[in-house]
């Protein structure tokens, strides 16, 4: 990507919990869990990396017992580059336990997704 | 709280179809993990939570507030059309002439929506807060100039704001020939491109006939066209000239609105327009060295003076405007200000902005903060 874009503090906690694992499939209630970010907040976020290529989505494979399938994340290659930088750019640690109960990070980060 | 929370998971379900088909797993997801969300409150959040995100991925609010708008805009001008019939006998035939001058502008209004939402010189809006606010503000100053002409009505015969002596035929027939010639223009403009010249003269020709021959309808049309092009996303007028702009205007129209209404003698009505047009030009100029210093972002140094100029011409312009259209919607008698005061604005914010091009102010880029020190190279 050429164009220099800002995340929000919210969107450094996203990518700073995909990051975590790249290579795992995360479902939207546990990312809501580990970034303490609401359903409302989360999801647009998740909707924006998928629209930019940060973020790869699909649905869950098979039918599990009891529940319905789930809707999985990952970051893309692209993606781990450039949450990798963003997070590298952040002035605070994007992790939940600096503010626990909430996203950690502050209200908006200027960092780059390169 | 069960039944809330099936109720919140059915309306989720339903909500998704207003989403594209594109975006509408997004919402599923959201329905998708909500049983894994512990039950009550937390899973009712999680579901509110997915509505939010449709109502955002729909645009639903920009769609509400559209409708809310045509709605009332509709509702507006059918009012105005109400009272027009309402509060005078339908003998009179200056009464009846300037029933039409309402429902010409009542059909501008209703027609305003539909324009403005056309890809093109007039829409769609402009993205920013003070684009919208001064179109909504705009089109509702358009709809009070009909309330102006009902309360003239209203007052025939008291004060010193007569209408002329109109005729009826003869406004409808003018009517229907403008319309004629600038339909002739228009097919005559896309059947014969070669020439745009002589279109754009013949274009200009009409308007200045249509504005000789109905003077309030022309000037409402202009009027309606001007806010929608000035708010639209192709507008050349920055966002900063069209809030500096609408500010002086509105300060200008109240004085203008309050100098219509003080009991001055008419030995002195000259005296009294002298000073109104003056003082547009002034408040004016001061806007367009405002609107001229606050533009940024072009390097070029040429570039930036004439960008400068050109900005300082259109916030006069918009406050020239502006007072018009407040002053007349204070009395129809102040009309001629809908004229006088983009020309005077238009003169005043020129010069504002060759002053604020010739003296430049230092620019940003050429300052920094080093080692916690402002600094300047």
């Amino acid at each position: 990507m050429s164009r220099r874009a800002a995340f929000s503090a919210q969107a450094l906690a996203v990518l700073a919990a995909l990051a975590a694992r790249p290579s795992a499939w995360r479902h939207g209630y546990d990312l809501a869990r580990e970034t303490g970010l609401k359903s409302g907040t989360l999801y647009p976020i998740l909707v924006r990396l998928a629209d930019r290529e940060i973020v790869q989505a699909c649905w869950e494979e098979g039918e599990p017992a009891g529940r319905p399938r789930r809707h999985l994340y990952r970051l893309t290659s692209d993606g781990l580059a450039a949450a990798t930088a963003a997070l590298a750019a952040a002035p605070a640690p994007a992790t939940r336990a600096a503010r626990p109960g909430r996203a950690a990070v502050p209200r908006r980060l200027a960092g780059e997704g390169s | 709280m069960e039944q809330l929370t099936w109720m919140l998971a059915g309306m989720l379900r339903n909500a998704a179809r207003l989403l594209p088909p594109g975006r509408r797993q997004w919402a599923e997801a959201v329905r998708a993990e909500a049983g894994q969300v512990p039950a009550g409150w937390p899973r009712l959040r999680w579901l509110v939570g997915g509505l939010w995100l449709v109502a955002g991925e729909a645009k639903m609010m920009r769609k509400v507030v559209y409708r809310l708008g045509a709605g009332a805009l509709a509702a507006a001008a059918a009012w105005v059309v109400w009272l027009s019939w309402r509060t005078s006998a339908a003998a009179d035939p200056q009464t009846v002439t300037d029933r039409v001058r309402v429902l010409v502008v009542a059909a501008a209004l209703v027609v305003l929506p539909w324009v403005g939402r056309r890809r093109g010189w007039f829409g769609p809006a402009g993205s920013s807060i003070t684009a919208r606010l001064v179109r909504l503000a705009g089109c509702a100053a358009v709809c009070g100039l009909g309330v102006a002409v009902v309360r003239m009505d209203s007052h025939l015969g008291l004060g010193p704001h007569r209408p002329g002596p109109f005729s009826l035929p003869r406004e409808i027939a003018a009517l229907a020939l403008l319309g004629a010639a600038l339909a002739a223009l228009t097919v005559g403009k896309a059947r014969w491109p070669d020439d745009p010249g002589l279109w754009n003269f013949l274009s200009g020709f009409a308007g200045v006939l249509m504005f000789a021959v109905v003077p309030l309808q022309a000037l409402a049309i202009v009027y309606v066209a001007g806010i929608l092009a000035a708010t639209s996303r192709r507008s050349p007028v920055a966002n900063v000239s069209l809030a500096i702009g609408t500010i002086t205007g509105l300060a200008a129209g109240l004085a203008v609105g309050l100098a219509v209404y003080a009991d001055i003698s008419d030995r002195y009505t000259d005296l009294l327009v002298l000073g109104v047009v003056a003082m547009v030009f002034l408040l004016a100029a001061l806007a367009g060295v405002a609107a001229a210093w606050l533009l940024s972002g072009i390097e070029d140094p040429q570039e930036l003076r004439a960008a400068r100029t050109h900005q300082g011409l259109l916030a006069g312009s918009v406050a020239g405007a502006v007072c018009g259209l407040l002053a007349t919607n204070f009395s129809v008698g102040a009309v001629v200000m809908m004229v006088i005061g983009p020309l005077a604005g238009a003169a005043g914010g020129a010069l504002g902005g060759i002053v604020a091009a010739e003296h430049p102010r230092p620019s940003r880029s050429a300052r920094s903060w080093a080692a916690g020190l402002f600094v300047s190279h």
